[in-house]
This record gives structure tokens, sequence and C-alpha cells, in this order.
């Protein structure tokens, strides 16, 4: 991992590398040859913490369409349904993570990736969209963290 | 002499390392307790009928306290699909996590409960009982020592009582500890610690299997009214001799589908996996401690009846299947004016009502996952 952007999460600076694209809910995307590598950028992995337990809601490999649900995070802190960023086939999952999920935490932009999906890469976005993308989106996150730990 | 008790600890899925740390708290713990056998098993709900664990289980004859990261319901009915079978124990634990509000869920439904017969006013059950503690309820191995001790001694006080109405004529029965086959080779039974006379045993099964989705039917809820069978096309369900609703083929199940749990009148189809605590087996609000990210990881907007969601979600598994959907022509029933229930004609008149009902729960957690933002 070589040049990066970044993104100041409070004091956290969140930095995603500039060979890959983005989903808007926030995971990187690495397409070969037809195929797209997915794995969640260092944002969402700040926002989860130390990931506990990863579910996928079925075998793969299977059509999806984006934003289908396709299984469910539980971390220190948060616990998250999971959709899928983009429309395609499913390829696979990490089947590594099923047992040990620790490589989102320690190497979230490599061995750590989720899933391989064979679709388009229309929709995603650069880099520097992605910033833009958090930079608007950061006040609602704070908001969804906050107001549930008011509660 | 006094009666052993029985007290299975059924392993998180998950990594969890402060779920282990519970778990294996327990169990060092009730080393210390005199009349006390441990077993621990891979998670109950992903051992097959003839796994090791379920064997092991199944040769407990005596009070057995099942101690799991499922709502109570879930574990017992789960035990009882495997006939390992026994009165619902009362806990105290689960009395001292309502709330008002749940309090009052309880009493409507009970109410209306009563009104109806069910499958379990059919079957008798073993003298015995079995005590469902859900290790989500407290974060203290404490707790869950002081209320299997209340246990015991509630069984052995009972098991007096009993013999001497009986004029001693009922034989006490003694609990062998079960000695798992292990055919895999992967099982290891035996004590792991030194022990004072008449201490704990303790036997771990290790996982072996895989994990596993199919639904379970609460007895005390189903009145056998088939709605399940009629709605899922995959050869779930199936009936006993006496006609009565089983899970036949559970292996059959697909995979994230919680559709058929959507459509049963009395919410009697749990799927312990299932993110939603009311489908999960809970009639309580399982209010997570948890921050719940979907929203921001991209969840839509919701917004269907719970029949809508239940027929587009066995469409999507038909598909899959490769079979043509169906939408709402097939197994689903018009309902009788029952409000509390009604949730398969959705006019616009009752679809506040059915939400409101039904999806109390849902409509909970979509709050938490729609706040004003």
């Amino acid at each position: 991992m070589s040049e990066t952007v970044a993104f100041m999460m409070g004091e956290f600076r969140a930095e995603f590398p500039v060979d890959r694209l983005y989903a808007d809910n926030h995971m990187w995307a690495l397409p070969t040859e037809g195929v797209v590598r997915f794995g969640f950028t260092a944002y969402a992995v700040r926002l989860l913490q130390d990931v506990y337990f990863l579910d996928w809601a079925f075998d793969a490999p299977r059509d999806v369409t984006r934003r289908q649900e396709i299984g469910s995070i539980e971390s220190k802190k948060a616990e998250s349904a999971l959709f899928s960023p983009i429309a395609g086939t499913l390829l696979r999952f990490n089947e590594r993570l099923m047992k040990d999920p620790s490589a989102i935490n320690v190497d979230k932009y490599d061995q750590g990736w989720l899933l391989e999906i064979a679709g388009s890469t229309d929709e995603l976005m650069s880099p520097e969209q992605y910033v833009t993308h958090l930079d608007k989106a950061w006040e609602k996150t704070q908001r969804t963290i906050k107001g549930q730990m008011n509660e | 002499m006094a009666k052993r008790t029985s007290v299975v600890i059924s392993q998180s899925p998950s990594q969890n390392p402060a779920r282990r740390a519970l778990e294996e708290d327990i169990v060092t713990a009730l080393l210390m307790e005199p009349g006390i056998d441990v077993t621990i098993i891979p998670s109950l709900y992903d051992l097959t009928a003839d796994s090791t664990g379920m064997l092991a289980l199944q040769g407990v004859n005596g009070s057995m306290v099942m101690v799991t990261w499922l709502f109570p319901r879930a574990a017992h009915w789960i035990l009882d699909r495997n006939q390992i079978r026994g009165h619902f124990g009362t806990t105290l634990m689960a009395a001292a996590e309502d709330t008002d509000d749940e309090d009052d869920d309880d009493e409507e439904e009970s109410a209306e409960a009563e009104a109806k017969p069910r499958v379990i006013d059919e079957r008798p059950l073993p003298d015995r009982s079995i005590y469902c503690l859900d290790m989500r309820a407290t974060n203290r191995a404490a707790d869950f020592i002081a209320e299997i001790k209340r246990i015991h001694l509630e069984n052995n006080v009972q098991i007096v009582s009993i013999a001497g109405l009986n004029g001693q004529s009922k034989p006490v029965p003694s609990v062998a500890p079960p000695v798992p086959e292990t055919s895999n080779g992967q099982g290891s039974n035996g004590a792991e610690l030194p022990q004072a006379n008449g201490s704990a045993q303790v036997q771990r099964i290790e996982d072996t299997g895989a994990r596993r989705w199919y639904p379970v039917i609460d007895y005390s809820r189903c009145t056998n009214c088939m709605e399940c069978i009629d709605f899922c096309l995959f050869g779930v369900y199936g009936t006993d001799r006496l006609d009565t609703i089983l899970v036949e083929q559970p292996d059959n199940c697909r995979k994230g589908c919680p559709a058929c749990s959507r459509v049963c009148p009395e919410n009697a189809i749990i799927f312990p996996q299932h993110k939603t605590p009311a489908i999960a087996g809970s009639p309580e609000i399982g209010a997570s401690l948890k921050i719940d990210l979907s929203e921001l990881f991209g969840a839509p907007d919701q917004g269907k009846s719970a029949v809508e969601v239940a027929a587009l979600e066995r469409d999507e598994q038909l598909q899959l299947a490769g079979r043509n959907a169906v939408g709402m022509s097939v197994g689903i029933r018009p309902r009788e004016s029952n409000g509390a229930t009604s949730n398969g004609q959705v006019h616009e008149s009752s679809a506040a009502k059915t939400s409101a009902v039904k999806d109390e729960l849902d409509a909970l957690m979509d709050q938490v996952d729609h706040l004003d933002l």
C-alpha cells in the first residue's frame, strides 16, 4: 500500500489507498479481470473496532442486487447488517475470516478482504470522491452513534 | 442421596473473547460446586440430531440447566425437538430481565394464549425440568452460579417432597455422566481439574459441525394451524403420526430466510440466529448494548407488512433454487378478524394495527435504525 488519501474522523486519520475504488457503504473495491474484491475501509474499521464475528446470509456463489442484505457483523463496539456494494454475482466470501475475523482489523486492505463480486464498477467512487462522500456523511455518522449511545 | 444436576454450557459460535471468558468463568466456578456435572458443547443450535453433543445431552436423565447464548425459548425447543424433554424450568434470572412494558405484553399474550389449545397440552412431559439460562442476561459468572445453585437446591427439595408423598415409591433417578461416542476422534471428556469427592465432573465436546439454519417450533404457542407447512415451499415441515406439525427436514431450510416465522399467527416459529429478537425467540425486547451501524453500512428503508416481507423472502429463495416466484398467491391464508396476529390480508385500515402488533419489535429496531437524522 503506497499512496493514500485521508479523512479525519475526529482525531483519527483514516487512510485510503489510491490504487482502488470505493463504495458508499464504506467498502474498498479492487477490480481484477471482471472480478471485484471488496473489503472494509479504514473508516468502517474505525467505527467497528475489534471484529468478533462475521456471518454471511447465504452460501456463494449467488446473484445479488445492490444494497441487498448479505450478512452481519459483530464487533467490540457495534453490530451491523451488511449489504452488497454493487449488483452482480457474489462469487465467494473470504473463508479465512470465518474462524478468525481479526484480519479485518490487522490487514484490512489486503488479507482482511471480505468478498468478491463479478459485476460492474460503474457506481463506485474514486478515492477523492469517497473522501468527499465522507465529508458529507460525517455529521450523520456522529449523530447515529451518539444518538444510540444516549439511549 | 442428593440428586445431581447437569449443567450444559453451549458455546458461542462467535470468537468474542468476552463470551469465551464468561463461559470459562462459569465452568471454573462450577467445578467447586458439589452435586453438579458440567458438559461443554458447541453451539446447541448447530448440533445435528446424531452429533456427539446431542447424544450426550440425550443421556442426561435428571434435571438440566442449559446455559446458552440463545433465548431460553429457543434453547428449550431445540432440545425438545431432539427428544430432550422436560418442563420449562422457571429461572429467576429471566424474570429479572423483564421491564414493565414487556410484562404488559406478556400478560396480554398469555391471556389470549389460554383461549386456544396448544400442541403442548397434548403432550405428556417427563417429570423433570429443563432450565435455560441466557448468558446475555449478565456478564457476571457469579450470577449464573448463584442461579444454578438455587436450581440445584430446588430440584433436591422437590425430589424429597415427591418421594415423601409417594411413600418413597419413586426411585430417585441417578444422573450418570454421559459418555459420548467420539467417533471423529475429536471429542474428549473427563475431569480437567483435580476434584473433591462429589464435586463437578466436566466433559468437553469439541466443535465438529458447520453452522446451521432452520426453524424451531415453540409448542407452547403452536396451535397446529398448518400455516407454516402451507407457506414453506421447500419441504421443511411435515407432520408426525398424530398429524402434529414438526420440522421434518431442517436442512432443507434456506439460510437466512425467516419467512415462515413471519406468517405464523402465534409467533411460534423461532430462528435462533435471526437478528430480530422476536424471531430469535424472545417475547422481550432484546435491547442490544451495541451500536447498530446498519444504516451507515447501507440498510435500505423498509415499510412492508410481515407477510409481504415473508412473500418476498420466499420468492427470493425460490428463484435462487431455480423455481418461479409465487408472490402472495400460494400458501397465504386470509385470516379471521383476530387483530392480534392478523397479518395475512393487509388492508389499508388494518395495516397500522397489523404492523403495530406483529412488528412491534421490528418497529422498535427500526426506530433505532432511523434515529432522527
